[in-house]
């Protein structure tokens, strides 16, 4: 073969790969828009669909819900703990508060639970999904007469949006709690100061960051393996399982949304 | 195409739940439902509660000309305590900036007409905004008033300092240039040196500038080294004539020993010169001793003529012949 024909069957690839992911994308973004649409239709929420929305919400937070309060609190003890160390070393106490509420509430703990309701409920669910697929789920029913979308999928997609979000907000609450014991000790005496210390923090725009870049992290973790699930990969370029390609696809999405909120933040 | 799964049924992914066990988990989701709207709502009042969206507060404005370093949501303190919370940073006429300070009308009472704000950025951490009251009996700060913000600015001393460093190095650039002092000093040392390193005159060559000055100055010296030696046998001559045999020294001896033997003999004459004057004490007391005696010798005359006057006086007052003149003529 001559090197212009090897050089036009690399192109040929790389343009078959770029539309590859691409498509791959479009039809998260349209799961996504459809998904959406079906969240906002209360008929979603009527019998058996309605039943089915509080069971996956129920699977997706209440199993994991203490174990990862506990872990998490562990956690922040432990990066607490050493915040509050190495900033009375240089003195910069005045500082404290703002780096352990900056570092733990507003960055790890809502990367944090993501990452667990992934791995603990979205993707082992896309996997379920897949192969429910693969036997003819869809087909069946829809035959049925039944919606599979608002049946099967839309569940899953706000049983690990809601657990994201919940996990999150207990954890950020234990973690402001756990907070105020390490650097004034157990005493109320310190509490005003505490209040306006968060308050200045929390002002409009960095509340506003926080509650979008949560809700974006809960829907990429819900809603990448399921929409994975409901397509077919090539069989030549799948060197890896659909749970693992949804990982990758669902690391790339949070770094994107992790970076954009650090520009919101800090610059 | 994909093929079928035979394990799994196509119905749906999961098998049914009794109907229990579906109440069990309906009732788990919906106090899950409940837990997050509560931790929600609660969340959102308590940042608005903790930034003070519930608060009465009145205005304060402060003037300054420069208001870098102030954010809004910054905290205004009186003794180290939050009072007030910047809500607004607006440029106003004549280029002065104008911040609004929310003070909380509980805490309005620590500022008095005569408070004093300051605002002070330090090299570390965020600028701060604070208030001085004096004079705690003055009447309460109205609200909507107006104060100008004293600055004290750590890092604007920077530029300053650094001007200050820069003509000071440039001094030392100065100083140590090729044609500065300190170059054309170490230049004169190096010519210096390179002169003693000649071998033509040495030191003195190198200090008087040419040859034939430092030869004077090797002929003066040889002239000094035989004036030297001259002086020396003078000086053997003249130790000889003092301190010789018959030198002024032993002359000397002999004439103190003659001395000391002539104040021998005035010594013993003035011994008899002493003598002599005591005896002459002795006459004078001697005299004044015989001065003492006449003077009982008149005392005894004058007792006697007082007895022989007082006899004459009764004879005559006796004696009927007796003239009548009583008088009597002393001798």
């Amino acid at each position: 073969m001559t090197g212009a024909g090897l050089l036009g069957g690399w192109l040929l690839g790389a343009a078959r790969g770029l539309l590859g992911a691409l498509a791959g994308w479009w039809l998260v973004l349209f799961t996504g828009a459809q998904l959406a649409v079906l969240a906002f239709s209360p008929s979603s929420y009527r019998a058996q669909a309605g039943a089915g929305v509080l069971r996956e919400i129920e699977r997706a937070a209440a199993p994991g819900l203490p174990g990862f309060t506990v872990l998490m609190a562990l956690f922040n003890v432990v990066v607490i703990r050493i915040v509050v160390v190495t900033a009375f070393a240089y003195g910069l106490e005045p500082y404290t508060l703002d780096a352990v509420v900056r570092v733990l509430v507003l960055e790890l703990i809502p990367l944090v639970a993501a990452l667990y309701v992934a791995v603990d409920y979205s993707i082992p669910g896309g996997s379920q999904l897949f192969k429910w697929r693969r036997a003819g789920g869809l087909e069946a029913l829809r035959a049925q007469g039944a919606d599979p979308l608002a049946r099967e999928v839309l569940p899953r997609v706000l049983g690990g949006v809601l657990a994201v979000c919940l996990m999150a907000a207990v954890s950020c609450v234990i973690s402001l709690v756990l907070t105020y014991v390490a650097v004034h000790g157990f005493t109320l005496a310190a509490l005003p100061r505490y209040n306006r210390a968060v308050g200045q923090i929390f002002n409009p725009a960095v509340t506003l960051i926080f509650g979008l870049k949560t809700g974006l992290f809960a829907l990429a973790v819900a809603l990448l393996p399921v929409a994975n699930a409901l397509r077919d990969i090539p069989r030549k370029r799948a060197r890896t399982s659909v749970e693992l390609q949804g990982l990758v696809q669902m690391f790339v999405l949070m770094l994107l949304i992790e970076m954009a909120a650090l520009v919101g933040n800090y610059y | 195409m994909p093929t079928p799964d035979p394990t799994l049924t196509p119905d749906a992914p999961e098998p049914p739940l009794s109907d229990a066990l579906a109440r069990g988990v309906r009732w788990r989701a919906v106090m899950l439902l409940i837990a997050m709207a509560l931790l929600l709502v609660g969340s959102a009042l308590y940042l608005m509660w903790a930034r003070g969206a519930f608060e009465q507060t009145q205005p304060l404005y402060l003037s300054t000309d420069d208001s870098d370093g102030v954010l809004v949501g910054m905290d205004m303190t009186f003794a180290g305590f939050p009072i007030g919370r910047v809500r607004r940073i607006e440029l106003v006429g004549s280029g002065t900036v104008r911040i609004q300070v929310d003070v909380p009308v509980r805490d309005a009472h620590w500022l008095r007409s005569s408070s004093v704000f300051t605002l002070e950025r330090g090299l570390v951490g965020a600028a701060r905004l604070r208030a001085f009251t004096g004079v705690p009996d003055d009447p309460p700060l109205a609200a909507g008033a107006e104060r100008v913000v004293l600055r004290g600015d750590v890092a604007a001393e920077i530029p300053k300092m650094m001007s200050d460093v820069r003509d000071v190095l440039q001094n030392v650039a100065r100083l140590t240039a090729s044609d500065g002092a300190l170059g054309q000093t170490l230049g004169e040392l190096q010519a210096f040196s390179a002169r003693l390193n000649t071998g033509q005159g040495g030191l003195v060559a190198a200090l008087t500038g040419n040859a034939a000055d430092a030869r004077r100055v090797g002929e003066l010296l040889a002239r000094s080294n035989q004036l030297l030696q001259r002086v020396d046998a003078l000086v053997a001559r003249a130790d000889r004539q003092v301190l010789g045999k018959d030198g002024l020294l032993a002359d000397s001896h002999e004439a103190v020993r003659q001395l000391g033997g002539l104040l021998q003999e005035a010594r013993q004459s003035v011994q008899k010169v002493d003598a002599v004057l005591k005896d002459v004490q002795a006459v004078a007391s001697n005299a004044r001793g015989a001065t003492d005696g006449l003077g009982d010798l008149r005392a005894d005359v004058e007792s006697s003529l007082r007895k022989i006057d007082a006899l004459i006086a009764e004879l005559n007052r006796k004696w009927p012949f007796a003239p009548r003149q009583q008088e009597l003529s002393l001798p």
